[in-house]
């Protein structure tokens, strides 16, 4: 097997940036750490969790998807030769159900050209990126399963690569690296990953949601509670690696020239589901959110879970950063009780 | 504002956010807190979910309501004697802070006079508030520990804006619910800077950090900070006034930076009068806004995401902001169109960037001196007063003395709105802001989501009344004042008392302004845009 040494990790990325726009966690000036363009004095190891999942690579915030200049169409399908460097295993499983889920039945144009020219390099978790972390029980974590085209393992002073795909080996030709007996390497990642899942208690909770919902026993009263004080940020849909939702609206800048466009939507919106009438059938903040994680955790396509154990990929950032605490977490341990 | 700054010499929120944290009782009046300032609004429901009280005085019922341990629902434009009856019950129960009030305060006997004149009996007949629960509320709040006080809009737009200011503060004072963490009394600021504009001296009476401009001394710095010789000591105008010199020709050429005074001010015709009545009118903004399509020039900004700087927010944090994204078109910074003016009207303004215009602004403002650049770039920002670099910043005011020394209690008495129903005029009209649209829609009806969200404008009228005019769900009706009509959905809710109806002034198609009433606060010039009398009609 394949390793890099630690020190020649920049010496790499300088090389990748070459051919790639390459995002990497980067430091901001306050201290936070964000997934942004590699730059050597930003550039980052000990990143946590940033609070973005990666998704906007794919499904920018806002997108155009044609103009009208002149009365001219013109389709605007935009990609760029990415490589993503650092993605937790959560996220690289974010990807593989948001991408399952958009080229499933149809194949979304923009979201796929973008997918398609992108190369992922994920870091295997050594334990948990904080207290809301649970991949373990979600089947998402630490260490990604598939989607990968290379997955870093960091053993101290170097980093054993595990190669996904073809692509992941083409980008190891042009860096420096040194060989590792090949079943020694095995074991160490064994140990890795067994040492990883122990510090990343399953959450019995979820689980035990999961069956109360499939069952038709979770109560419903709960959804009431938790609609009362949802501000309807839409932050927790934002935050999530697997949603996907999107709104198109159209832009005329003057006759016969304007653009289409599309941005993220959330299903907590009452305008999400209410129809042309003014009728809502989630006429409810409460129906709404009951909507949201059921769609999580029960109503999920089996296609597109890639695995692991339903929608939800276990990264924690909805119970992060709800204002109003009704992430999943909360949720799962509400619907538990 | 000049509330605060006359009973406590400071005019901004006492306290922090992060306050809210810590409090015991948030008594919260005239602030639909989650719709308006949601994360504050969501500090409030967490608190209340740990254990802490919420003391709600609202004539609608607002989300908040949900969580309120106790809900006064008082008559429109009654706060004073509301609070002047909760300070009466104090008083008389013997639950006022004597030690804060005798080592802290002035004034004391005044209102122990005025508030006399309040018992829970007589506010019951002003306010419909049922004595019993104002006497509740009364030792809720005294008997906190900590307990802060939380207002917005609801009191100010009144033509009593500055005596229910004033009040507020009177019962902060009473109690002792000052100058530590976790307590006081907190305006939140309807705009993310418009605390950093007051504090700019965007206003017709001070320069920056609030120093008068009828202040000699405080002329002869200027003066000779800026290298110009005879500054006007006089007040300018307000924008009502200056609206009223307009209309009778008194005023000749407008300058408006980032406002909509066709949409947002009140009685429309007045103001569409007085704006056609000037020789000349330059509009400052982002979008072509309704004023800005009457202009004689209009000068494209830049917006938020387009240039750096800092604001200063509710709580008197002064945060760096930075460019994201270029300006389209011709759009450039405020700053810079007001240098490049400023240096063609013949006074040169050379600053190079935001760096150079803080610098100043820590030369010539005290509460800002040690506000600078280089320190907002090390951190979250820092909050006012701070005086010199060392200093942290203030994350609460008068901890031991008041800005101006010791307190004033100013009573006042109660008046009612101006414009009161009547047998043709019916209705109360009330307005205010909804969560998904802001002010007069120049920004957030251009966005999407938010206006898929809200798409036009409703009139919220109650069950009761609805069913009396024959008035179904989603039906246009028509609204009258003295002043105009406007036609728009009704939407049939309990969140209105009988013989109220809100409205908001986000939509161009249904400007609510053109009803509101011209009344305004002879100290502040805020309008009464909570108040004025309205008939309901069925249009189908």
């Amino acid at each position: 097997m394949k390793t890099l040494a630690k020190k020649d990790l920049i010496k790499a990325m300088n090389i990748w940036a070459q051919k790639h726009d390459v995002l990497s966690p980067t430091k901001t000036a306050p201290g936070d750490c964000i997934f942004d363009t590699f730059r050597e004095k930003t550039f980052t190891l000990d990143y946590k969790k940033p609070p973005l999942s990666p998704k906007a690579v794919f499904f920018p915030h806002s997108e155009v998807t044609f103009k009208v200049e002149k009365n001219e169409y013109r389709e605007i399908v935009s990609a760029k030769k990415m490589l993503i460097f650092g993605l937790r295993a959560c996220d690289m499983m974010g990807i593989l159900q948001a991408s399952s889920f958009m080229s499933r039945d149809r194949k979304d144009v923009y979201y796929n050209a973008k997918r398609n020219a992108a190369t992922t390099i994920v870091m295997a978790c050594p334990g948990p990126q904080n207290e809301t972390c649970f991949c373990t029980t979600t089947r998402s974590g630490p260490v990604a399963q598939k989607g990968f085209d290379l997955q870093f393992y960091d053993v101290g002073d170097a980093f054993l690569i595990e190669i996904g795909t073809s692509r992941g080996e083409e980008l190891l030709s042009a860096i420096p690296l040194a060989d590792v007996d090949e079943s020694q390497a095995r074991r160490q990642i064994e140990e890795f990953k067994q040492k990883a899942i122990r510090s990343i208690p399953e959450v019995k909770s979820f689980i035990k949601a999961m069956n109360k919902l499939k069952d038709g026993k979770a109560d419903e009263k709960i959804w009431d509670s938790f609609g009362q004080k949802c501000i309807t940020c839409g932050g927790c849909a934002f935050v999530c690696p697997t949603c996907t939702c999107f709104n198109v609206y159209d832009h005329q800048s003057s006759p016969g020239n304007g653009l289409r466009a599309r941005t993220w939507d959330a299903c907590l919106y009452g305008g999400f589901t209410r129809e042309a009438s003014g009728h809502n059938p989630r006429a409810s903040q409460a129906l709404r959110l009951k909507r949201r994680h059921e769609h999580k955790l029960l109503h999920f396509n089996e296609i597109d879970i890639q695995g692991s154990l339903c929608g939800c990929v276990g990264c924690g950032r909805c119970s992060d950063y709800c204002p109003v605490h009704i992430g999943t977490l909360e949720v799962v341990k509400a619907i538990a009780e | 504002m000049v509330g605060l700054a006359a009973t406590f010499g400071s005019g901004a929120m006492t306290n922090s956010i992060n306050d809210f944290d810590g409090a015991d009782l948030f008594l919260v009046i005239g602030s639909n807190t989650t719709s308006q300032h949601p994360l504050i609004g969501s500090r409030i429901i967490n608190a209340v979910k740990r254990g802490a009280k919420l003391l709600l005085i609202d004539p609608r019922e607002i989300q908040l309501a949900e969580f309120a341990d106790l809900h006064l629902r008082h008559d429109i434009g009654t706060d004073v004697a509301v609070l002047n009856g909760i300070m009466n019950v104090i008083i008389e129960e013997g639950l006022d802070d004597k030690e804060f009030v005798e080592t802290r305060t002035e004034g004391f006997d005044q209102l122990k006079d005025v508030v006399s004149k309040y018992p829970p009996r007589v506010v019951e007949k002003i306010s419909g508030i049922n004595s019993h629960d104002l006497k509740k509320a009364a030792l809720m709040y005294a008997k906190a520990d900590k307990a802060m006080l939380v207002y917005a809009m609801g009191i100010t737009q009144h033509t009593t804006g500055v005596d229910n200011v004033k009040t507020c503060a009177n019962l902060a004072m009473l109690t002792g619910h000052l100058g530590r963490p976790s307590t006081g009394v907190n305006p939140l600021r309807g705009q993310n800077n418009v605390q950093g504009a007051c504090d700019m001296g965007a206003l017709p009476n001070v320069y920056s950090g609030y120093q008068p401009v009828t202040d000699l001394a405080v002329k002869k710095k200027f003066e000779d900070a800026w290298g110009v010789a005879a500054l006007n000591d006089k007040v300018g105008l307000t924008i009502i006034d200056m609206m009223i010199a307009a209309q009778k020709g008194g005023l000749k050429a407008l300058y408006v930076m980032g406002e909509n005074p066709l949409m947002s001010d009140p009685d429309t015709s007045h103001i569409e009068h007085a704006l056609s009545n000037l020789d000349f009118l330059v509009v400052q903004d982002i979008f072509l806004s309704e004023t800005a399509a009457k202009a004689d020039v209009v000068l494209p900004a830049a917006s938020f995401a387009e240039k750096e700087g800092t604001y200063t927010n509710t709580e008197r944090r002064v945060q760096i902001s930075g460019k994201a994204i270029s300006s389209p078109g011709l759009a450039r910074p405020d700053w810079q169109i007001i240098c490049e003016l400023s240096t063609l009207a013949g006074y040169p303004m050379n600053y190079k960037s935001p760096v150079d215009i803080m610098k100043d602004i820590n030369a010539v403002t005290p509460s800002y001196a040690g506000i600078t650049y280089e320190r907002l770039e090390r951190g979250y920002g820092l909050q006012w007063p701070c005086i010199n670099e060392d200093h942290p910043g203030t994350p609460y005011l008068h901890k031991d003395k008041f800005s101006k020394g010791k307190g004033t209690f100013i009573p006042c008495e109660f008046k009612p709105v101006v414009e009161m129903p009547d047998e043709e005029y019916d209705f109360m009209l009330t307005t205010g802001r909804i969560y998904y649209q802001y002010h007069t829609g120049t920004m957030t009806r251009r966005t999407s989501i938010l206006d898929r969200e809200a798409p036009a404008a409703l009139v919220e009228i109650n069950p009761e009344d609805a069913k009396k005019l024959g008035i179904k769900n989603n039906e246009i009706v028509e609204l009258t004042s003295r002043r105009g009509s406007i036609k728009l959905k009704a939407e049939i809710t309990k969140r209105v008392p009988q013989n109220v109806v809100f409205s908001t002034f986000h939509f161009h198609e249904s400007p609510v302004n053109i009803l509101t009433s011209p009344a305004y606060d002879p100290i502040a010039k805020i309008p009464e845009y909570k108040g004025c009398a309205v008939k309901v009609r069925r249009c189908a």
